[in-house]
């Protein structure tokens, strides 16, 4: 029973082994088939994040390029995917803040929470993306949800990430990263309790 | 009531989180007598099937667009083992200018004197007419083209 598993966490190391000797190389064979892996998450993961599309596919360029430019940096030793989320990740907070400062003249908290509060105008990335009546009673909640929040579930119950996987993305304990996703399931959840107990 | 509160937090668990079967067993037991418990388990399970039933629809023409930047990227970067390389190259042809011109500049000297040339005029034109072009192929080796493009 023991040899499946085994076998498994060998093919997935030998792969990251695989994909970190590619990233070395600038193998462009590995980076074309990285992208058709990856692209469609990420930009998905960054349109959460950021809330605009256009931003979104920018950003996921500039995390591609970044990922050519550093893939040395990358030991294959975790997976691939929390690295380049968390590639991601760094390049929409630091483009959000200058984004922001550049708007605002009042300096703003410099906590990344703060700076990934999605705009409270404009269509809202949730509602376009909802394909049935319960995502789309959960749309409105996500949108004005606290960010680390919607990012902890949104990494775990769309992109099916590990704990440790999302710890190592936003750089944070597994502990946060849990707690995060409770807190987060527990607001989203009142969505449905207060549409049942409206509606009779 | 601690009960509840101590149960909902394994319901919660078991959809994150990895829970042994026996404390899904213990979760199963405890909501076929508890329908505040059962109600829970039926919200999260919702809640996160809505968070499920957001569908992006990527471009058509995005991963192609991606390839292509790439490809421009990798045009102006060049290998490690190269750019390595050159620099190795640069480093032995610097060292040879220099210790080639030393040797000449010595042997310059001492052939100067049984063939009656001014030393003071045979060395600098030894420096100028070895060493500058040594070094200059030295550079020439940083400038090369196409992979073996300079590094500047």
């Amino acid at each position: 029973m023991s040899a499946l598993p085994m076998t498994l966490n060998t093919t997935a190391e030998s792969e990251t082994a695989k994909i970190a000797r590619g990233l070395r190389e600038r193998d462009m064979q590995l980076l074309a088939d990285l992208v058709e892996r990856c692209q469609h998450r990420l930009v998905r993961y960054l349109l959460y994040l950021t809330g605009t599309r256009e931003y979104a596919e920018d950003l996921a360029q500039e995390t591609w390029i970044r990922v050519l430019q550093r893939g040395s940096q990358y030991n294959g030793r975790q997976q691939f995917d929390p690295w380049l989320f968390a590639i991601a990740r760094n390049l929409a907070i630091d483009y959000l803040r200058k984004k922001r400062k550049a708007v605002q003249t009042a300096s703003l908290p410099d906590d990344h929470d703060a700076v990934l509060l999605l705009p409270s105008s404009g269509p809202s990335p949730f509602e376009a993306a909802a394909r049935s009546q319960d995502a789309m009673c959960l749309a409105g909640r996500l949108q004005i949800l606290a960010p680390l929040y919607r990012e902890a579930l949104l990494l775990r119950f769309q992109e099916d990430m590990s704990l440790l996987e999302i710890a190592q993305v936003v750089r944070a304990p597994v502990t946060t990263v849990s707690s995060r996703i409770y807190r987060g399931l527990a607001i989203l959840r009142s969505a449905f309790e207060e549409g049942d107990s409206h509606g009779g | 009531m601690e009960g509840d509160k101590r149960f909902r937090e394994l319901i919660d668990w078991s959809f994150a989180e990895e829970i042994s079967e026996g404390e899904r067993q213990l979760i199963r037991d405890h909501i076929r007598d508890c329908d505040g418990c059962k109600r829970y388990v039926e919200l999260t399970a919702r809640t996160i099937r809505g968070l499920r039933e957001f569908t992006f629809v990527s471009g058509p023409d995005s991963n192609a667009q991606v390839r292509e930047i790439l490809a421009h990227h990798t045009g102006a970067l060049r290998p490690r083992k190269v750019q390595f390389r050159i620099l190795a190259a640069f480093a032995v042809a610097l060292l040879m200018s220099f210790l080639g011109s030393a040797l000449v500049y010595q042997v310059a000297k001492l052939l100067a004197v049984p063939m009656h040339f001014d030393i003071s005029q045979v060395q600098p034109g030894v420096l100028i007419f070895w060493l500058l072009p040594s070094l200059c192929s030295a550079l020439c080796l940083l400038a090369a083209p196409g992979e073996n493009r300079g590094i500047a």
